[in-house]
């Protein structure tokens, strides 16, 4: 093998400003750039490939603007996004690798945070006695999604709960992207990073943003994500006004692709339907594009699997109904495809309904419980009793009428569940403006009682009226309503047994 | 789930004439093992990619069947004999035929196969050459690219097996590790990317530094 060639190089970035960086004559090389590291190995130090690249006015102005003026991982008076702050800007800053700077010397080029360690395998990710080495690889979403997720260890493949937890994060990052007007134009499972033990996501390659009002970068996008239409359209030039370029309607094809990809291991249009026996190519074009077909569609179900185990329908009513409008309503019509927000609500209320499986071997160790009739795991089978189910039912003051209520939410209950502000009080949401993310209050599930521990709220009234201080809890009693709190807007709670 | 995913099947043709013994063949050995790593850190490689490899020397013969790549064993390499490409070219014809699943109706087929051939110097089985260049091109079996190295390589006799043509200085241990990073490459971006027109030109990373291709 030719031995590592490498010495220290200097790099200045816009603003005169001197970073050091290791060269080598090997570096790695991704479709677009290659990427060299500083030495303490924070950064990334990324060059085109292509002197085009470099050196194109267009691509100039879109990563200056990048970097600057659309940077939520920056605040407003450090030169970031108008009105992030500080609290937001640490916020996005996890939840995204955003460029930090640009290079004008040597060559143009852009300056990236390292991902943290938990995007990169360890030592122990992968079964023994496989012959497969990750150790240092970074963790592409694709691993923990497709077959080769068999190669790897439980624990790090992680459970329905984390998973869930991670789409949370990745809606909320496409969101805050589409409210300032971006988009990512090739979100894919290799530039979404995910750690599925600790239940995070980090969004890359951010420097192919769609920036409004300036040219769009010219993507290839990746097998799988690229919207139908995109591909529908490719072979039209450029500049033709048929061709369908990658948007925010496209993000909003490959975000559910992935959120579907997470909480169901399987691709949502990787199905057994032949849609051409002429070639390889012909399928696979109209099995992505013109003809795409969910493999879940409920009018046709030509590329439905015979061996669904999980299915949308076990997401719950918020995803299902989500899933349905994304991949039939809005799989060949990019304006009927919900929005990030609707995904991020959708996936927060779920949240709320998560159930622990009283299976010790199941794999999802957590499912959705939202049918009483069918109180199954369904991942494993695991029957729960109906009658030792337990939820809260989330009720907001009508406005301007006076003891009438509303339900905003259902939690469903169970033993040291840990409740938070937002479960609490109306109009609050567990979002990047949520500072206060500390536990107000938590489920004790003792014998066949249930107890909701006050931990931190004022004003918490029992059933009868009495003040329940920090301390003491209420006993939950099928249909009886209590006050959670005497915030304004606090949220009124009703206990229902089954 | 797993019937449903579509194989990319690679096809190393790698010559291992006597002028391959010594340094090449040695750097030929551990290119194989650091492609085989390699490919096995990308997920999408790791699910889709399947590799094969074809030694010719005085004669041609596939040394290592279609094979995924947790599956894969490395090949015996020795180097001496002749260079017999144009047998080479017929035993990966035979195999394509053997091994690479058409789409039917009920059956996902696989990729059109991706074919690597490296050679340092000219081909000694001309008959068996000239019937195997006369229609490879216009069948289009496969995406066909051919690396000569050093200085006994004649680029139009490549050209005839394809129009992807690239050429390194020497069969050196550096050429030769760059030759199998950039393979490496290719075949990421390959189970990638998509295809948007049936048949067209697959598209491949930049050629690492020192090599040129041949327009």
């Amino acid at each position: 093998m030719a031995k590592k060639n490498q010495h220290i190089e200097k790099a200045i970035l816009m603003d005169d400003r001197e970073i050091e960086y290791v060269w080598t004559d090997n570096p790695p090389q991704g479709g677009m750039k290659h990427t060299y590291f500083t030495p303490d190995r924070k950064f990334a130090v990324q060059f085109f490939n292509k002197k085009e690249d470099a050196e194109s006015p267009q691509m100039k102005a879109r990563l200056e603007n990048i970097v600057g003026l659309y940077n939520p991982t920056l605040s407003e008076e450090e030169g970031g996004a108008l009105g992030n702050t500080r609290e937001t800007a640490t916020y996005f800053s996890n939840l995204y690798c955003w460029p930090a700077a640009l290079i004008k010397s040597p060559q143009f080029g852009v300056v990236c945070p390292v991902y943290p360690p938990n995007f990169f395998f360890g030592k122990h990710a992968v079964k023994n006695g496989v012959n497969l080495d990750l150790a240092g690889k970074d963790k592409k979403s694709r691993w923990f999604t497709s077959r080769t997720s068999k190669w790897l260890t439980d624990d790090e493949c992680g459970n329905f709960q984390t998973m869930l937890r991670l789409s949370i994060s990745l809606a909320r990052a496409v969101r805050r992207l589409h409210t300032a007007g971006l988009s990512h134009s090739d979100l894919s499972s290799n530039n979404v990073l995910i750690d599925p033990r600790t239940g995070t996501c980090v969004v890359i390659d951010i420097d192919s943003l769609v920036v409004p009002g300036l040219f769009p970068p010219e993507v290839a996008g990746t097998k799988g994500y690229i919207a139908p239409e995109v591909l529908e359209t490719m072979e039209l030039s450029f500049d033709d006004p048929g061709r369908k370029l990658p948007c925010a309607a496209t993000d909003l094809f490959a975000l559910p692709v992935l959120l579907y990809e997470y909480l169901l291991r399987r691709h949502p249009l990787d199905g057994p339907k032949i849609y051409s026996t002429a070639s390889t190519e012909e399928d696979e074009f109209l099995q992505y594009g013109p003809k795409a077909t969910f493999i879940e569609n409920p009018q046709d179900t030509s590329n439905r699997p015979d061996d669904l185990q999980v299915t949308i329908h076990d997401l719950g009513p918020h995803l299902e109904k989500l899933f349905l409008q994304a991949f039939v309503d809005g799989m060949h019509d990019p304006e009927k495809r919900p929005t990030a927000a609707q995904w991020e609500k959708a996936l927060v209320k779920t949240w709320d309904l998560l159930q622990p499986c009283r299976n010790p071997n199941c794999r999802g160790k957590w499912f959705i419980l939202h049918d009483l009739r069918r109180p199954v795991c369904p991942h494993c089978g695991q029957r729960i009793d109906a009658r030792d189910v337990m939820h809260l039912r989330l009720k907001k003051p009508m406005r301007g009428r006076r003891g009438q209520w509303q339900q905003v939410g259902e939690i469903n209950l169970y033993d040291k569940m840990p409740l938070f502000h937002w479960h609490f009080v109306a109009d609050v949401y567990p979002d990047e403006k949520m500072q206060d993310r500390s536990m107000q209050a938590y489920i004790s599930h003792q014998g066949e009682a249930w107890y909701l521990v006050n931990n931190a709220l004022t004003g918490m009234l029992s059933p009868k009226g009495n003040l329940v201080p920090v301390g003491q809890a209420v006993w939950l009693r099928d249909g009886e309503m209590f006050p959670s709190c005497n915030e304004q807007n606090a949220l009124l709670l009703e206990a229902v047994k089954g | 789930m797993s019937s449903y995913v579509r194989r990319l099947p690679v096809y190393l043709l790698l010559d291992c004439s006597g002028s391959m013994s010594g340094e090449p063949i040695e750097s030929v050995r551990q290119g194989i093992k650091m492609l085989v790593n390699e490919l096995k850190g990308d997920p999408q490689a790791l699910e889709t990619a399947c590799l094969s490899v074809i030694t010719f020397a005085s004669v041609a013969q596939q040394t290592s069947p279609l094979t995924e790549l947790m599956l894969f064993k490395e090949p015996k390499l020795e180097a001496s004999g002749a260079t017999a490409l144009g047998g080479a070219l017929k035993v990966l014809r035979e195999c394509i035929d053997k091994e690479v699943r058409k789409t039917t109706e009920n059956q996902k087929g696989d990729w059109r196969p991706l074919v690597f051939i490296l050679t340092d110097g000219l081909h000694t089985d001309d008959d068996e050459f000239d019937r195997q260049t006369a229609d490879i091109k216009t069948l289009k079996v496969a995406n066909i690219i051919a690396v000569g190295a050093g200085p006994y390589v004649e680029q139009a006799t490549l050209k005839r097996i394809t129009d992807n043509v690239l050429l390194m200085n020497t069969a050196s241990a550096g050429d030769l590790s760059k030759f199998f990073a950039w393979v490496s490459g290719s075949i990421k971006m390959s189970s990638k990317s998509l295809d948007a027109k049936p048949g067209g030109a697959i598209e491949l990373p930049p050629p690492p530094q020192g090599f040129t291709i041949v327009p």
